[in-house]
């Protein structure tokens, strides 16, 4: 089992999701989150003040997957996160031990 | 050892068919409260016969002790999964080491039959202490019941014991008792109208059931004011949440109490608790406003009970926001925070004051500005005159000015409320019913779609009312708030936001497509009943339409020109995109508690920042061409016949924010001015309003027009709010401004009107020079400022592809427009688009400008900053 964190722009949410349901993977969490890599703020000025934008607005997307699903999920993301330009995300990925269903107890890849 | 296993086996095949048949019984159509009744003689069959063995071997049970029901099994309801609270009381001789044993057993052979037992062991002299942190255990006591043991123990409890700990503690067991009522209450929102409720916990629950009975029981000298029908009606609801939650257990087969949608779903198929045919299914949002009501009763009961205490008992935060200093207002009064209607003057039914729909909208205006709430009589008599009261009734602007003070009273959200539960919301607004109760399920709303709406009128309410964020409270979600409340203070119709958002999913009671539409169309008639102007009525209908448009927006990427062009093309107008943000905000809020995050508020405020600035830069460039503006020419010239040609000719070159900020009307009557022109170069168009009046020049483009038209409006001490100037091809100017009239010199007197009319026109034709209008001006008293402005010039080249932006930001100061466009002027520059808006005390000024026909060069633009920045100081001196 790995887990697989991707971040992107919010407004591809709805795409990852959809093709991450497509090729099975029903579950997953998302977090509203904050941040920035090359891609750095900008500042606004709205009737005369001056907004900041120095951490812009991302999502966080964590599944955690079998390891022959890996390679499709981590494409699925990419193909449906992608744009081209700079702060289109990052995904990392990692070992889980194990995996725990809490209402039954189910363990290891039947409880994804 | 084998004998009493295969006893206790016995006993457990015994108890569990017991639960069968009690199963069984209920399932074929008996009730709660016999289901909850024969659950109860179950367990204290078996507890007295596991007492009875324990007894034989511990001859200790005898004397000195007796076993208590106390909590729900002490009620004797005992539902199919719920706990059984045990008590051992022990007379003061008796050590409760040599009982451990067979305490012990009891619960063992209980929990063995699939009981969830709670045991507690209390000396007497223990029983009648009362500490705060554990009221429970003393309210549990209040429920107390004896199933076998000593008896005359148990009667010094009932007898001697609890009566003084209530006589002693009544004060602190009621102020603790009505504390837990009110934070269980917080945990649901305060309010009953939960998508999915917990029918135990919940507002209008079982729990307030028990606490009204609490409350009842610790106050003996408690007046019994409920009439019989109310009581009735509480019996009836009383029945069907017990049997609800019976069904519930038994569904689930635990003590779950929540109501699912699919528990829903399985009670409305088979009509559970509904009169008529079991077998009938009804539709489970039907099942479900049958539990709201009852819920409702339930809710209205508890409450009146805590009304009843006397006012020295009631928890001060219970009727904080009530209590206020009387007031009266003619029929009706406030006292202790209730409205009290008078008695008709001449005891003739014919003129009982319950029947006016005036005095009834004030009751409800004082309940929106004071948080007071209806006296239990006046609800009653209200109730009784609704249909009076609706013949009575008289729409149109009466009608709208008074549910206006509604709306925008702090405490609207409850007034609402309180309305909606009288069924007067819905006598004025018939259109408000079809969601009444309504449960439409996705994941994520929490409450009805009535309860919704007030939520989300609560979250305007309170916007309005946060301070200003301290530096702490950066990118909390009391900063957004204090930023978007600065927005909806600076709202020129914050009673227009009110209403869209009362109307914004109206549409949902039917089952069409799309309910931003329906609810538009729905409320196209009310508005016309209300007799809203056509520009009120527009902007309210559009928002409705719109609602969702700025959630779906924020959906995509908010930083892309692409983005935000295209929401700017829906949202047109800024006021209507500043109304859109406050209600989207409010909205999501409205939704479940942490629907908001800061993550989201941040990135509609971004939303917003950077619609407003695209329609300020965007508005030079895009302008009515030839090709584009076919449909806006059909919407006019629908208007005017025969005339197609003409008004093509006269839209073309407009900016494209003159046509979509205006209704075909208004473009008509510039039209038809523009038309006139050849017989006079100068045609103006006033109207009067109380809040904003507006006149409009159309004439064709001069040197010092709009330096000539802002110090006419300023010598006449109007205070211009917003402005705009358009000019279309052929030079013909559109100037609209909106102001407010300072000396009220045109509400006191209608016959100014004709003479301010006149003299803006002398200025315009030339016959009357503007030095002479000003000298003879008045001045305008000048208040300290509340927040410093400090004046800011921009200029931007790249907004427009043919002209130079201008951005002054500005102390609204009298007199300032004027000081800008003449020195405008003064430097030969031309106007071709001016807007001009205020924010609180903030004037923010934006002009497209030309010089000679190109745009400004950067050593023009130095030479007018330090100008305008000159004048400025001078106007503010």
């Amino acid at each position: 089992m790995q887990k697989i964190e991707a971040v992107i722009q919010p407004s591809k949410l709805d795409a990852v999701k959809d093709a991450l349901v497509e090729i099975g993977v029903d579950g997953m969490t998302i977090l509203e989150a904050r941040g920035h890599g090359r891609q750095k703020g900008h500042t606004e000025v709205y009737r005369g003040r001056e907004y900041s934008v120095d951490l812009l607005p991302k999502v966080k997307l964590e599944i955690v997957v079998t390891d022959e699903m890996v390679d499709r999920a981590v494409s699925a993301i990419i193909a449906s996160a992608r744009t081209g330009t700079i702060g289109d995300g990052k995904i990392f990925i990692s070992k889980i031990d194990e995996a725990i269903r809490i209402r039954n107890d189910e363990r290891g890849e039947i409880a994804l | 050892m084998q004998a009493s296993e295969s006893t206790g086996g016995e006993r457990r095949n015994l108890y569990q068919r017991r639960m069968l048949e009690i199963r069984g019984a209920f399932e074929a159509g008996a009730s709660g409260t016999a289901t909850l009744a024969a659950r109860t003689s179950a367990a204290d069959e078996l507890v007295s016969e596991l007492w009875r063995e324990a007894a034989q071997r511990n001859p200790r049970l005898a004397a000195g002790v007796s076993l208590l029901a106390i909590g729900g099994y002490g009620r004797r309801e005992l539902f199919p999964y719920s706990d059984v609270d045990l008590l051992f009381l022990l007379d003061a001789k008796v050590n409760e080491k040599d009982l451990k044993e067979s305490i012990r057993r009891i619960g063992q052979e209980m929990w063995d039959c699939g009981i969830r037992v709670a045991q507690t062991v209390r000396k007497l002299a223990e029983c009648e202490r009362f500490s705060e942190e554990n009221a429970e255990f003393t309210v549990a006591l209040m429920d107390h019941r004896l199933l076998i043991g000593d008896a005359g123990l148990y009667a010094r409890l009932s007898d001697e014991t609890m009566p003084k700990l209530v006589e002693r503690d009544r004060d602190r067991i009621l102020d603790r008792l009505l504390e837990l009522t009110r934070e269980r209450h917080a945990k649901y929102g305060s309010t009953l109208f939960h998508l999915e409720p917990n029918i135990k916990d919940c507002p209008g629950g079982l729990r307030d059931i028990h606490v009204r009975g609490w409350l009842k029981m610790l106050d003996g000298t408690m007046a019994d004011s409920v009439t019989a029908a109310h009581e009735a009606e509480f019996r009836q609801a009383v029945e069907f949440l017990r049997m609800v939650r019976c069904f519930l257990h038994y569904r689930h087969e635990r003590d779950d109490n929540t109501l699912d949608w699919q528990a829903q779903d399985a009670a409305a198929s088979m009509s559970a608790g509904v009169a008529g045919d079991r077998d009938q299914s009804v539709d489970a949002a039907y099942w479900m406003r049958i539990y709201f009501r009852h819920a409702r009763s339930i809710e209205r009961a508890l409450k009146r009970a805590i009304e009843d205490l006397p006012p020295r008992k009631r928890a001060k935060k219970f009727t904080l926001k009530r209590d206020r200093v009387p007031e009266t207002a003619g029929e009706f009064r406030i006292e202790r925070g209730q409205v009290i209607l008078g008695p008709s003057p001449s005891g003739s039914p014919g003129e009982d004051p319950a029947h006016d729909p005036d005095v009834v909208l004030d009751i409800f205006i004082a309940m929106a500005r004071t948080g007071c709430t209806l006296g239990r009589e006046t609800e009653e008599r209200l109730s009784q005159a609704l249909g009076l009261i609706s013949a009575n009734l008289e729409e149109g602007t009466p009608l709208w000015s008074r549910l206006q003070e509604i709306l925008v009273g702090p405490q609207a959200g409850d007034a609402l409320r309180a309305m909606h539960v009288l069924g007067m919301l819905e006598l004025l607004i018939p259109e408000f019913h079809g969601i009444d109760a309504l449960v439409i399920r996705d994941a994520y709303h929490r409450y009805t779609v009535d309860e919704h709406t007030f939520v989300l009128i609560d979250t305007l309410h309170g916007l309005e009312t946060t301070p200003v964020a301290s530096k702490l409270e950066w990118g909390s979600r009391a900063e957004w708030a204090s930023r978007f409340g600065a927005l909806l203070r600076e709202l020129p119709h914050p009673a227009l936001l009110y209403l869209m958002a009362l109307l914004h999913d109206t549409g949902k009671g039917r089952s069409t497509g799309d309910h931003a539409e329906e609810s538009a169309r729905m409320a196209r008639g009310l508005l016309a009943r209300l007799d809203l102007d056509s520009y009120e009525s527009e902007l309210v209908l559009s928002l409705i339409a719109s609602h969702l448009e700025m959630s779906s927006t924020l959906r995509r990427d908010i930083f892309d020109a692409e983005t935000v062009r295209a929401f700017a093309g829906k949202v047109q107008t800024p006021e209507l995109l500043r109304m859109l943000t406050l209600f989207t905000y409010a909205d999501i809020n409205a939704v479940h508690p942490d629907a908001l995050t800061p993550w989201k508020a941040e990135n509609l405020w971004r939303l917003y920042i950077a619609t407003a600035n695209y329609l300020d830069r965007s508005v030079d460039d895009e302008r009515v061409g030839a090709q584009e503006a076919r449909e806006l020419v059909d919407r006019v010239s629908a208007l005017v016949p025969d005339q197609r040609a003409a008004v093509a000719e006269f839209l073309e070159g407009f900016p494209e924010r003159y046509v979509l900020t205006r209704s075909p009307e208004q473009i008509r009557t510039h039209f038809n001015m523009s038309e006139r022109l050849k017989e006079d170069r100068v045609q103006l168009d006033f109207r009067y309003a109380p809040a904003f009046s507006e006149l409009t020049v159309v004439t064709p483009d001069r040197a010092l027009l709009f330096a000539n038209m802002t110090g006419a409006l300023s010598a006449w001490g109007m205070n211009i709010v917003t402005a705009d100037a358009f000019s279309n091809r052929k030079g013909i100017v559109v100037d609209s401004f909106r102001f407010t009239d300072t000396f009220r010199t045109l509400e006191m007197n209608s016959s100014e009107h004709e003479r301010f009319v006149k003299s803006i026109y002398d200025v315009m034709t030339g016959a009357m020079p503007i030095e002479k209008l000003l000298s003879g001006r008045r001045r305008v008293r000048r208040k300290a400022p509340k927040v410093v402005v400090q004046p800011r010039v921009e200029f931007n080249d790249e907004a427009s592809s043919h002209s130079t932006l201008l951005e002054v930001i500005a102390q609204d100061l009298p007199g300032l427009l004027r000081a800008l466009s003449l020195t405008l002027a003064a430097h030969g520059h031309n106007i071709e688009v001016a807007l001009v808006d205020t924010e609180g005390e903030t004037a923010i000024d934006v002009f497209y400008l030309t010089h000679e026909g190109a745009k400004l060069e950067k050593k023009q633009q130095r030479a007018l900053r330090a100008a305008l920045l000159e004048a400025m100081e001078e106007n503010a001196r």
